[in-house]
């Protein structure tokens, strides 16, 4: 972190500078600490616009390169100097340097109050629309009778001002990063995903209703597709169609395939819907997926194409609790893409992750921590050494 | 007739606050004098040791000195008072008193909605500090907003109702001026309490 420090006062003696000395020396580990002074900078006045002038262009340039700006200010009839007003009018006049700068406040004064109105004026006066710094909001430091509060190396006497100091100051980096998130460019909104699958790609078989309950027997016919016996060459491996379908059919889970289009194009089809984890019916294949979900899961849907196809995630995974305690059933939406690394898809696959976490619980002789009913997620206590493929924490 | 000063709480040439005393001058002249005093060439305050005032801040503090009350109008830079005004408050408490005890009216003009609302807020709290001390005059305030439109050719206030509030709260402030040369109880201790503030120690 790069700060400035601006001593607020223009006096040749001046305890603020005294403390922004301090707080540069101190806590050097925390933050750079680029102190300046405002002694040559002219009063403020609009007939005479000095906005060019070297001192004014200086203090512009380091406060736009700085992370964040300290000010300390000590407190003259109850508000702040005139020098540090003036300061902070040319910085509002036709240059805007504090602009969602964020700024700390800090003053010494020789008597009790350390500068308390002082301070509240310059967050006012910080707060203006043409200045429109974020000052840090509470954690002020006051200090007061100044005269005692330093050594004769102008270091500050009291251990605990020090420690609230130094707590104050490390709040305050942590400002600047929240700060600095805040002001972040937005991220661009991803394009709206097409549902109905109405941009039709190279491999979409065009002229059959999507919609059709024998959308795959006509898509077939369209295309002359092969079936059977008929050999299909793959990376790396001949099987016959035939052969394809027994090897998907013998997946422990329910595969669906989403084009890029986000047309539904195949599952495995092995079960009726009423034994199926998210149940499917022969007739769905072929449909947009904008059919193949209710109304109100549109959104979830969009949001999830979305991610994948942006590279955002590489899986979304959901836990679906509606089965019951003996299952732990996932559906888990896996981008898919081709050689070139082009978006081309969604593998969907649905599995009940309970037989397999029971499987290596017996295997191991590990047992899971506490009472823990299936629906609630995997969090295990870690004694034991345990395989560090899992990724679960089990205890022995 | 009362004597009182105007004072222009900024250094623009093309001030309306400047305006605004020009318009009270003369609108009252019948009732008092009122005297326009300019900060502008008031050089720029830095606690000097060496405590021997500019000239201009001397002839300025005895005007005020002999002045039966002061009017400031101030415009809103910032949320507060213009630095060139805190420039010239500094000034007019460094090791003299002129403000301690004296009538103090404030008004306001901005170009803006607000007509100075938060300045003037502010005004007064510094208007109050030790080494000020002046004596306010409580529940009033003149707020001229859009002042940039506010008055015709012959720099008269074009409102009628503006006009209005402002000769009730001006002949209030005449009265405010008696009724505070009344107010002699704490002037002592006041003036002590300035005297004893030491821009050494600040």
């Amino acid at each position: 972190m790069k700060y400035v420090g601006i001593v607020g006062s223009n006096a040749d003696l001046s305890y603020n500078r005294y403390l922004l000395n301090f707080i540069k020396k101190q806590y050097s580990h925390l933050f750079e600490l680029d102190i300046v002074e405002i002694k040559d900078i002219p009063m403020f006045n609009q007939d005479n616009d000095q906005t060019n002038s070297q001192p004014i262009q200086n203090l512009n340039q380091k406060i736009l390169d700085a992370d964040g700006v300290i000010i300390a200010t000590p407190e003259h009839n109850h508000t702040i100097p005139a020098s540090l007003k003036s300061v902070i009018e040319w910085l509002s006049f036709k240059i805007h340097p504090l602009d969602n700068k964020p700024v700390m406040i800090v003053g010494a004064s020789y008597y009790d109050q350390g500068s308390s109105r002082a301070q509240l004026h310059l967050r006012q006066i910080l707060d203006a629309p043409g200045v429109n710094a974020i000052v840090m909001p509470g954690n002020e430091f006051l200090l007061g009778r100044v005269k005692e509060a330093f050594d004769e190396e102008y270091n500050l006497k009291d251990q605990g001002t020090i420690d609230f100091l130094q707590s104050i100051l490390e709040k305050y980096n942590a400002f600047v990063q929240l700060v600095n998130r805040l002001e972040a460019p937005k991220e661009e909104p991803l394009p709206e995903e097409d549902l109905h699958a109405s941009q039709a790609i190279e491999t979409t078989i065009e002229d059959v209703e999507m919609e059709a309950q024998d959308w795959v027997e006509q898509a077939a016919e369209k295309v002359d597709a092969v079936e059977g016996n008929t050999y299909v060459k793959l990376n790396r491996g001949i099987l016959t169609v035939d052969q394809i379908n027994t090897f998907l059919a013998s997946m422990p889970m329910e595969l669906t395939f989403a084009d890029e289009n986000n047309q539904f194009l195949y599952y495995n089809y092995t079960k009726e819907a009423e034994d199926m984890l998210a149940d499917r019916v022969p007739g769905q294949v072929g449909n947009p997926l904008v059919l193949c979900h209710p109304e109100a899961a549109l959104k979830n849907v969009g949001w999830v194409v979305q991610q994948l196809r942006a590279g955002k995630q590489d899986v979304v995974r959901i836990h679906v609790p509606t089965h019951g305690p003996d299952k732990f059933v996932v559906h888990n939406y896996q981008a898919m893409h081709d050689e070139e690394g082009n978006y081309r898809g969604i593998n969907e696959y649905i599995l009940d992750f309970k037989p397999i976490v029971d499987w290596y619980l017996k295997q191991t002789g590990l047992k899971l921590e506490g009472d823990i009913d299936a629906t609630s997620g995997a969090s295990q206590a870690d004694d034991a050494e345990v395989d560090a493929g899992t990724g679960a924490s089990v205890k022995s | 007739m009362k004597h009182l000063i105007g004072l222009v709480g900024t250094n623009s040439s093309q001030s309306t606050n400047r305006k605004l005393l020009q318009f009270i001058q003369m609108h009252f002249q019948e009732e008092a004098t009122v005297e326009l005093m300019e900060i502008k060439d008031f050089p720029v305050f830095n606690k000097p040791s060496d405590s021997t005032l500019p000239s201009i801040i001397q002839e300025a503090a005895e005007k005020i000195e002999k002045a039966d009350g002061v009017i400031i109008s101030t415009p809103e830079y910032d949320h507060a008072i213009p630095a060139s005004l805190i420039n010239a408050l500094n000034w007019l408490s460094y090791d003299i008193y002129p403000f301690v005890d004296k009538p103090v009216m404030i008004t306001g003009a901005s170009y803006g909605t607000l007509g100075s609302s938060r300045a003037q807020a502010q005004l007064r709290q510094i208007l109050d500090s030790p080494e000020l001390k002046a004596r306010i005059m409580p529940s009033s305030e003149f707020l001229l907003n859009h002042s940039l439109q506010a008055f015709d050719e012959e720099n008269g206030l074009k409102n009628t109702d503006q006009i209005e509030k402002l000769t009730g709260l001006f002949r209030d402030f005449l009265v405010f001026v008696d009724l505070v040369n009344q107010l002699v109880q704490a002037h002592g201790s006041n003036k002590k309490e300035a005297e004893n503030f030491s821009w050494e120690n600040i």
